[in-house]
């Protein structure tokens, strides 16, 4: 089952935050495969959605570039800047609560 | 794994512009993606464009510069963040500003105008302009980003009415009644046709308009219309006309001035030219119409030659009164040498003053 983009909009940056503190540094087809496999194929991240995404973090100063020359095209890698580290715990544990809260509203029995 | 090659490479780039793409970085990401794509998934013996257009075809619903235009609004929405703290800044910096300018004024302490036009000026034309971007942005109807802008627009021009009411410069009264116009005749029927249409909220509709209608009220029972504006600035206009014939009669039966009150007296004749003629266009203006004001003069502009006749004229008035008793000091406490206040018809009759106690001096001797 692939989750709807709606489900996805939210957790994005999250999503990209995350990856991005597990890893030194990626690029966005490395962070759209690695989230396929570590899903299953249950969140599957449209280009549409991620660079959007990756260029509005950058222009906040939360992620930082290099790039690289891959043959004749550039290569550009994403990865946390300092306040970038900060914020990533923040956003984990705001989510964390997020979903404790929704499954108490949904009464969800959380999974053993 | 397939290896693309440079001529390949500058094909996908070409299309990704030739789609709308004019972001430099977006359309190095996205060749690098599609390229990684066709890299793991192209097996070399098929139609390499048919792929391609295959592979775009998954970037986007309709076309491929949502993506870009996605980007944009992103990037856009960053400034949000940026305006809503400046706007806090802001609000929080006039409303103190505001607050110790008003506590010092009535302490009578330095420092209470700048204060007071600080805060004003930074309420005005910092917070309330930052709030109503943000505001007009939350909003989703057109209407109702009219009437936050409208409803805003006539905040600012009743604040800034304020401010140049307080500090005497000039068009007060028109800013007021034009924030009042915007209010009344702009905002209100747009509010109140809006709103009483809709039942939860015909109730609340009219009682804000009425507290609006009744705020204007309060307002303008306050406020000069310019018809008595003009008779006020007739009467003080005479008095200001009637000290100067005091002066011309005195003139004419007292003795001539001595070198050092001659003195005084050319340069309270100077800036009196001066000011007139700032104020009418003329440095012998007809009477019959023109009419002076309580407005600011702008003699004390820093280094014009008004201005340095007025500190030559503090400075000689204090070496006058050095040489007279008490009874016959020149008036040195006026509102122009002491709370750098130098509206015109205050001014004008100080000056007045002093050539009359020039004259009347010169006449005791």
């Amino acid at each position: 089952m692939i989750y709807s983009s709606e489900l996805i909009k939210g957790t994005l940056k999250t999503i990209i935050l995350k990856l991005l503190k597990e890893n030194k540094r990626m690029y966005g087809y490395e962070i759209t495969q690695t989230v396929k496999e570590l899903t299953k194929g249950k969140i599957q991240l449209t280009e549409g959605a991620l660079y959007p995404s990756l260029h509005a973090l950058e222009s906040e100063g939360i992620l930082v570039t290099e790039t690289e020359y891959i043959g004749k095209r550039m290569r550009k890698y994403y990865s946390l800047s300092v306040p970038g580290k900060a914020l990533t715990n923040e956003k984990i544990n705001e989510f964390s609560d997020f979903m404790e809260t929704m499954r108490f509203l949904l009464d969800i029995k959380p999974a053993i | 794994m397939y290896c693309i090659s440079d001529r390949q490479i500058d094909f996908i780039l070409d299309d990704i512009r030739r789609n709308g793409i004019e972001l430099e970085d977006l359309q190095l990401n996205l060749l690098d993606h599609v390229c990684c794509i066709i890299e793991q998934e192209f097996e070399g013996n098929g139609d390499f464009e048919q792929f391609y257009f295959s592979i775009r075809r998954r970037f986007y619903k309709t076309r491929l510069n949502e993506i870009e235009e996605e980007t944009q609004s992103l990037l856009t929405f960053k400034h949000y963040y940026f305006m809503k703290k400046a706007m806090i800044i802001s609000g929080v910096f006039s409303a103190f500003v505001l607050t110790l300018g008003i506590i010092l004024k009535f302490l009578h302490l330095i420092g209470a105008s700048a204060c007071i036009v600080v805060g004003i000026g930074s309420f005005s034309l910092l917070f309330l302009p930052l709030m109503v971007t943000l505001r007009i942005r939350e909003k989703q109807s057109v209407r109702e980003k009219v009437l936050t802008l409208l409803g805003s627009l006539s905040a600012i021009c009743v604040s800034l009415a304020i401010l140049f009411k307080l500090q005497y410069w000039p068009g007060a009264n028109m800013l007021g009644l034009v924030s009042i116009g915007i209010l009344i005749l702009l905002f209100l029927p747009v509010y109140f046709i809006t709103g009483i249409r809709q039942p939860d909220a015909k109730v609340n509709t009219v009682v804000s308009s009425v507290l609006m209608i009744t705020a204007c009220g309060l307002f303008l029972s306050l406020a000069r219309t310019p018809h008595s504006s003009l008779h006020l600035k007739r009467n003080q206009t005479a008095h200001y006309l009637r000290n100067e014939q005091l002066l011309k009669n005195e003139r004419l039966t007292s003795n001539r001035l001595n070198p050092d009150a001659a003195l005084i007296d050319s340069l309270c004749e100077g800036l009196k030219s001066v000011i007139i003629k700032q104020e009418t266009g003329s440095q012998h203006p007809d009477w019959n119409v023109a009419v002076l004001s309580d407005d600011r003069s702008d003699v004390l502009n820093p280094n014009t030659p008004a201005s340095e006749a007025v500190a030559e004229l503090k400075q000689r008035i204090s070496t006058y009164n050095r040489n007279v008793d008490a009874g016959h000091a020149l008036p040195s406490a006026i509102p122009l040498f002491e709370n750098n206040d130098d509206r015109t018809l205050p001014t004008l009759n100080d000056l007045v003053q002093i050539q009359l106690f020039l004259s009347q001096n010169q006449e005791l001797k």
